[in-house]
């Protein structure tokens, strides 16, 4: 597995931090600002927005779980 | 070799398992806040309407097909399609961007249906029973029916 730097880490940290800040900003009732849920569900009315949240669903988890890794954990 | 692989472990638990560990931590933390945010709010609701899905979700049109098959097909739906669009996005950035390997196309294949074939099952069971709980929650003794919306909301 290949040493990732931290500026690679910070800006993943900033992403998730953007995430979480709008969620929460929306939990918190802030007038036009949809939650997750609201925004997948739109998504979700469409065949291909479903498509593309599968695809990137499979994509996560084959990235993280499967490539690159042997049956348990062996190296 | 045991301590071989021993080392590997921990070094694997050094470089993945741990920050996955903890951005699930993270992940899980903030969904169960919001998840208490929401029941809050409904606090005089049935506890059967504090889904938040449930309550919120839009009822079917009226062309719009219910029950299990309808499930069925709206999930193989979404499998198939998703599937063969993350193929075709992994098959053009292998041929027209970057060739990172010779075992990339293949685990992409594998590798996305292991999950499939993992996900599926666990999804499917799931979907089942918490549609039978909250059939018996809110029909106790009642005999069963078919779920009213082809929205599955197991997982």
């Amino acid at each position: 597995m290949a040493r990732h730097p931290l500026l690679g880490y910070l800006v993943w940290v900033v992403l998730f931090g953007a995430i979480f800040a709008w969620e929460g900003l929306a939990l918190a009732r802030v007038t036009g600002v949809p939650t997750l849920s609201d925004v997948f569900r739109v998504i979700m009315r469409y065949p291909v927005g479903r498509w593309a949240l599968f695809a990137l669903w499979l994509w996560a988890g084959w990235h993280f779980f499967i490539r690159g890794w042997h049956f348990l954990l062996r190296a | 070799m045991a301590s071989a692989e021993v080392l590997a472990l921990a070094s694997a638990d050094r470089q993945a398992l741990m920050p996955m560990a903890a951005g699930y931590l993270i992940l899980m933390s903030a969904l169960g806040f919001g998840l208490r945010r929401l029941y809050r709010s409904r606090g005089d609701l049935s506890r059967a309407d504090t889904w938040p899905d449930r309550a919120r979700a839009t009822p079917p049109g009226p062309g719009r097909r219910v029950g299990w098959a309808a499930l069925a097909r709206r999930v193989t739906g979404t499998v198939v399609g998703g599937y063969l669009l993350l193929m075709a996005i992994v098959v053009a950035y292998y041929f027209g961007i970057a060739r990172v390997g010779p075992g990339f196309l293949e685990s992409a294949v594998t590798g996305t249906a292991l999950l499939l074939g993992l996900a599926a099952p666990v999804f499917a069971a799931l979907s089942w029973l918490a549609e039978r709980r909250a059939r018996d929650r809110a029909e106790p003794g009642e005999p069963g029916q078919a779920p009213q919306d082809c929205r599955g909301r197991g997982v």
